[in-house]
């Protein structure tokens, strides 16, 4: 009978145990995260959210930062095409927003740092002497990209926590649903699909 | 004694007394069968849960509106390192609203190892024989035939039976299911013959009251005995809306392993050898997803209705610890797994109709632990060991051979990098050291254990009976008995164990 192959890994002759590494990984994270956080008391001007909308959780500074995260995050695979809808369209930010609102304190504390670890740490780590909103979009690929990658744990957790609440932004959108073929619920599903003239994802 | 009904705390005009004979935490699997046998009993018996009240109307089948519902901590709860994200429910009904219906009895097996080796008496397998059976008629339990497998599963039996391993169908709690796929959101059709719709309403007609949106503070006691519990009721917001004192000598924890432990931690429960959260156990599993030149479509249909146990032995000290079930998610879920942003990951969900999922869970060793916060909010500390690692590796790549025997073009498993292959070839040179915490996606549903059960108070929590071995009335109704992990889905032996452990807590009520 087939059996998977064992695979295992060759013995190291010296390594750090794991508590060991996520301990130093931990304290780095949080030396980074506290960092982050001084800046951010200090580098939060100048940012200002659309007129008319009215922030529940984020700050106004924290809102523009989710805002570039999201449409790099959901930047669609055809520029071109009309029917992909953008982050913009389907308020991604506006969502992180809302839903942090229901977030536990510890953990909306801790989303809203990392906000802070984005746009003032992350990109120095990335070799960029600017904040991640004033960076281009390819730019700002490459520091999303350090962060999914981060040697650092804590980091990769982060961006990955950050990265399923902006999909689910995204997906959460009817119109979002037709660009991977899923067809949506079914409960209250208007007549034609949701995609229908008149239909309200 | 008072009418049985459901209340929703949030309706509460004002702070609120209530004396009771029992009172329950928690209205899931254990909590509802611990209710219904004691207002079965005749005695007054409340139940409090912290979360809502969802009827079959208001599971819409939409993740970003049911997650935040039905989930603990809107679906974002994780081990304190963030590498496990831990799905439990919360809401009347608790798991059982969210769960796919599986339906495993504990094995054998792990029963006769918790008496040999844990000092738990009295629930061997012919003990709980009865309690399995009275259980499984109570919510219709049946096989899931064939012809309402879906693609996802059929790939699942081809796989298998391509490469000669043990495999077959499961059983599940459904009746009248109409095959939506959206199991996991809650039932739009009220096929699930769960707590919500069979249990807590029976418990109702006999007398029961179930606040919902009370949440359990910290349970007091005084003397070495137990004298009740103080809640908040809160609205729909999350706010405070009136202070729940109340008066009984018999409280049973059903809260979960995670919520049970918490609560008997910030309620400075006796722990004179400090077991109390220890021995947490999760099921810790990832996923391996497989491209196929043909629309699978497998958010549609019954999700998990076929099982892999090629690699699953529960003898203890098995290094063959992995169980192989489905795991097909809706986009958000699908999403949030696959590596990568921006084009190239918009680019691999266009692949979304063509994936079936396979997951790899582990019937784990590690032994984590539940604490609390300075607000009292639970803390799970779980670093999952070596041989569990080890066993999780080995799963996936089972994942991806299955895939692949089943047509599979191309297996993912979705670490960061990627680990990807189009043949058995590729799978042997595929450096699995990627397969870890912080590295692949790692679910945990079960978390078991915190509160242990046996005869030896220095390594358990509980007695055999489930009351506290230093506090006389607290009982524990839920999967935080278990003193190891029982590497099948949990529901059925909560279930199962709430009502085997029943009369202990019944003639506690009536010593009063």
């Amino acid at each position: 009978m087939p059996r998977p192959p064992t695979n295992r890994e060759p013995p190291q002759p010296w390594r750090l145990t794991r508590r060991q590494l996520l301990r130093a990984g931990a304290l780095v994270a949080a030396a980074t995260l506290g960092a982050g956080a001084v800046l951010a008391a200090v580098r939060t001007r100048g940012y200002a959210a659309p007129p008319g909308r009215r922030l529940v959780a984020m700050s106004a500074w924290q809102f523009v930062v989710a805002q570039h995260v999201a449409r790099r995050i959901v930047a669609p695979d055809r520029p071109d095409d009309p029917t992909i809808p953008t982050a913009d369209a389907v308020d991604i930010a506006g969502f992180v927003d809302a839903w942090m609102a229901r977030l536990p304190t510890r953990v909306r504390r801790d989303l809203g740092r990392f906000f802070a670890v984005i746009e003032h740490v992350a990109p120095l780590g990335a070799g960029f002497a600017s904040r991640f909103t004033r960076l281009g979009p390819a730019e700002q690929d490459v520091v999303l990209a350090s962060l999914e990658a981060s040697s650092i744990d804590l980091l990769r957790a982060g961006f990955d926590g950050l990265k399923a609440l902006v999909l689910m932004g995204f997906y959460r959108d009817a119109r979002a649903w037709s660009v991977v073929g899923y067809d949506g619920p079914l409960v209250g599903r208007p007549a034609g699909g949701w995609r229908a003239p008149g239909a309200q994802p | 004694m008072s009418a049985g009904a459901f209340i929703a705390g949030r309706d509460l005009d004002g702070d609120m007394v209530i004396k009771a004979d029992a009172v329950v935490i928690g209205t899931g699997a254990g909590g509802s069968i611990a209710l219904r046998e004691l207002a079965r009993a005749g005695h007054d018996v409340i139940a409090l849960e912290e979360g809502a009240l969802s009827l079959p109307r208001d599971f819409d089948q939409r993740e970003d509106v049911m997650i935040p519902r039905i989930f603990q901590d809107a679906g974002g709860r994780a081990t304190e390192d963030m590498a496990i994200r831990v799905l439990q429910g919360r809401g009347v009904g608790g798991s059982t609203v969210h769960n796919t219906n599986l339906c495993k009895r504990t094995p054998d097996a792990i029963l006769d190892g918790w008496a040999r080796r844990h000092g738990v008496q009295g629930a061997g397998p012919a003990d709980l024989r009865s309690a399995f059976d009275a259980i499984e008629r109570d919510l219709s339990v049946s096989e899931i035939p064939a012809s309402m497998r879906n693609a996802n599963n059929e790939v699942l039996r081809a796989g298998t039976a391509a490469l000669g391993w043990r495999a077959g169908p499961l059983r599940h709690n459904r009746v009248g299911c109409q095959q939506s796929g959206f199991c996991e959101l809650g039932c739009a059709y009220d096929a699930k013959q769960n707590a919500l719709k069979v249990v807590l309403p029976a418990a109702v007609d006999a007398g029961a009251r179930v606040y919902s949106d009370v949440e359990a503070l910290r349970v007091t006691h005084e003397g070495g005995r137990v004298t009740g519990v103080v809640a908040v009721a809160r609205d729909a917001l999350g706010q405070r809306k009136a202070a729940v004192q109340v008066w009984s000598p018999v409280v049973v924890l059903a809260a979960s392993a995670v919520g049970s432990a918490a609560l008997a931690r910030r309620s400075g429960i006796p722990d004179p050898h400090g077991q109390l959260g220890r021995g947490l156990r999760m099921h810790p599993g990832a996923v391996a997803a497989g491209a196929f030149d043909r629309e699978i479509t497998g958010w549609r249909g019954i999700p998990q209705s076929y099982e892999c146990t090629e690699f699953l032995s529960h003898e203890e000290g098995s290094d063959r610890r992995v169980w192989i079930v489905t795991a097909f998610a809706h986009p958000v879920g699908a999403a949030a797994m696959l590596p990568g942003f921006g084009p190239a990951h918009m680019a691999a969900m266009r692949s979304y109709p063509r994936l079936a999922v396979l997951t790899a869970m582990v019937h784990d060793e590690t032994s984590g632990e539940v604490d609390v916060d300075a607000d009292g909010a639970p803390i799970l500390r779980y670093v999952m060991s070596d041989r569990d690692r080890a066993q999780l590796a080995q799963g996936l790549l089972a994942c991806a051979r299955i895939l692949l025997a089943a047509g599979a073009t191309e297996v993912t498993i979705p670490a960061i990098p990627a680990l990807r292959a189009r043949s058995a070839s590729e799978l042997d040179r595929l450096d699995l050291s990627a397969v870890r915490p912080h590295s692949v996606p790692i679910t945990a549903v079960h978390p078991m254990g915190t509160m242990r059960m046996g005869e030896d108070p220095r390594i358990s929590v509980v007695r055999s009976t489930g009351e506290h071995h230093q506090l006389q009335g607290l009982f524990v109704a839920d999967g935080s008995l278990f003193p190891t992990s029982i590497g099948v889905p949990p529901q059925i032996s909560i279930y199962a164990f709430a009502l085997h452990l029943a009369p202990h807590v019944i003639e506690r009520a009536r010593r009063g």
